[in-house]
């Protein structure tokens, strides 16, 4: 069989793949906090591919030997095996509304660190976020838009005075009744960090600590908001790109059709 | 197929054009007296976690976790008021007044089929409604406005109505300035159980939330709280609201691009055979 059928095939598939991601990176442009998602193909695994011989011995009777030499390697395909999250800082944005918060970086100690918003999730564990983008809710407690409560320095919901505040850039929610640490947690490893949706990311492997732990230094900004991080026109370029890969895949995989409709069609043809 | 990448740009699309509808409003009401511009943000959507090849030798070396997580879009979250003050202008009318804080809104009486409701405005373009021989303050919609003792009654053969900065009403009949009610102030601690009605007003919803009335609105009675001869214009800035509203028109065009994108992918595998 031409191998290379399915290869093409695998080709088209990840490029789909990459589509998608590319798409949801442009829907989500316009989303606060939001963190451009890039695919990463891989290979298929490697095989070792081996020619079939014979060797003929001149003997008496004519003694013919089989042996198998190895070629070389062929992978036979490509996937895209990760959809990696790229944390750099998005772009910040005035908003005016006293409920907005952005984190700005200014230093972590891993190059791989990062530091997110703390919220109670449905089910009582906490979740990460960049997206600022608060509100209050009805009984006065500093919420998410999905109604998630977002915590403080000690995990507690933040009461805050219906809006009647202002915000240090430490992070501290001052209010006429005093001050509240909002929550801040620093990873060491973003990438163990997984997304949910909802512009909330769970922690899977790892330990999340507080800031005010370890030497990394963020800075907290009311009346803002962080930007989504994708960048609309390289998105675009790359959906072109992925476009035009998926393309010549097709082509590829046109020209193996061929090829196989020559050996159907002419090559056995009788009289 | 292609279909997930025109799910994702399908639906972002339909909220983009929520979006643009809330930007409408903000726009449309920029010369509404007492209005409070809208804002909203977006939100992704679901995360799908795709497991694919998941022999472990092939996942040395990886960054993320296991599988893939595509996502499925974006949506719009929760619109919420701006209750920040707008701009007062002069107009001399002694019947147009501004609150001067901006927690503080009048109390209109509604008629909801024979059920007397109250609702809230800072809308203080005021005017006056004949209810037999007497006068009776309303707001621009016709409805009466509460006073200390309900809606603000006084004769109709008077000379000049007076409001003063705490609220009181006074009015000159033959010469003589007399006292015809109080415009009922309330402190509003709670914001956002506002919920706009539309008209101007606002509906205070405390039903569930374990607060009363009272509480959450509470009466002012101090001086100062409002001035005559000055209405409060929309907060809405115009120039913030084009902007949103051209960055929202681009990111419709780049999902629309996704879907013809998505289609002409699809269009390949067509052409296969």
């Amino acid at each position: 069989m031409l191998r290379g059928y399915y290869t093409a095939a695998s080709g088209m598939m990840a490029q789909q793949r990459n589509q998608e991601m590319i798409s949801n990176n442009l829907a989500n442009a316009r989303t606060p906090g939001y963190k451009a998602d890039k695919a990463a193909l891989r290979a298929f695994p490697e095989m070792l591919i081996h020619q079939m011989k014979s060797k003929n011995i001149p003997t008496e009777n004519g003694l013919t030997l089989r042996s198998n030499e190895p070629i070389g390697s062929l992978t036979t395909g490509v996937y895209a095996q990760e959809s990696i999250p790229h944390f750099e800082q998005g772009p910040i944005r005035e908003t005016g509304m006293p409920t907005d918060f952005a984190l700005v970086d200014r230093y972590f100690p891993d190059e791989t660190g990062g530091a997110f918003f703390t919220v109670e999730a449905a089910d009582g564990d906490v979740r990460y976020t960049r997206n600022g983008h608060f509100t209050i809710d009805g009984q006065g407690y500093l919420t998410n838009n999905d109604g998630l409560y977002v915590l403080d320095n000690n995990g507690n919901r933040i009461m805050t005075n219906d809006g009647d505040f202002h915000v240090t850039p430490e992070g501290s929610i001052v209010t006429n009744d005093g001050a509240t640490t909002i929550g801040i947690a620093y990873i060491a490893n973003v990438q163990n960090l997984v997304k949910e949706g909802h512009d909330l990311l769970r922690l899977e492997n790892g330990n999340a600590v507080n800031i005010n732990n370890t030497e990394a230094e963020v800075n907290v900004l009311q009346h803002t908001l962080e930007s989504s991080n994708v960048d609309v026109s390289q998105s675009m370029t790359e959906m072109i790109a992925a476009y035009r890969v998926f393309e010549q895949n097709q082509r590829v995989l046109k020209a193996y059709d061929e090829s196989m409709g020559k050996a159907v069609n002419d090559i056995a043809r009788l009289g | 197929m292609s279909l997930r990448v025109m799910g994702q740009a399908a639906v972002t699309m339909n909220q983009l054009q929520q979006q643009l509808d809330v930007i409408g409003s903000n726009i449309a009401n920029a010369n509404t007296t007492g209005y409070k511009q809208r804002t909203s943000e977006f939100s992704d959507l679901l995360f799908q976690q795709i497991h694919n090849m998941t022999q472990p030798g092939n996942e040395v070396g990886r960054s993320t976790n296991d599988g893939i997580r595509i996502g499925t879009g974006a949506k719009l979250g929760a619109v919420n008021n701006d209750f920040s003050i707008g701009s007062l202008q002069n107009t001399d009318r002694p019947l147009d007044i501004a609150l001067t804080k901006p927690s503080h809104f009048m109390q209109v009486i509604t008629n909801d089929n024979g059920r007397e409701e109250i609702q809230y405005t800072r809308d203080g373009s005021l005017y006056v409604s004949s209810e037999g021989n007497d006068l009776v303050l309303v707001s621009k919609n016709g409805h009466p406005i509460n006073g200390l003792n309900g809606p603000i009654r006084f004769s109709n053969n008077i000379d000049s109505i007076r409001i003063g900065t705490d609220g009181r009403v006074y009015v000159t009949e033959n010469g003589a300035e007399q006292y015809a009610g109080t415009i009922q102030v309330r402190h509003i601690t709670k914001p956002r159980l506002l919920e706009a009605t539309g008209d101007n007003v606002f509906q205070l919803r405390v039903p569930n939330t374990g607060f009363n009335e009272a509480e959450v609105a509470q009466l002012v009675d101090e001086n100062n709280i409002m001035e005559s001869g000055k209405l409060e214009m929309a907060n809405v800035d115009i120039g913030l609201q084009m902007v949103d509203l051209m960055n929202a028109q681009r990111a419709y065009q780049v999902n629309a691009r996704s879907i013809t994108m998505a289609d002409q992918m699809q269009g390949l595998v067509n052409q296969l055979r």
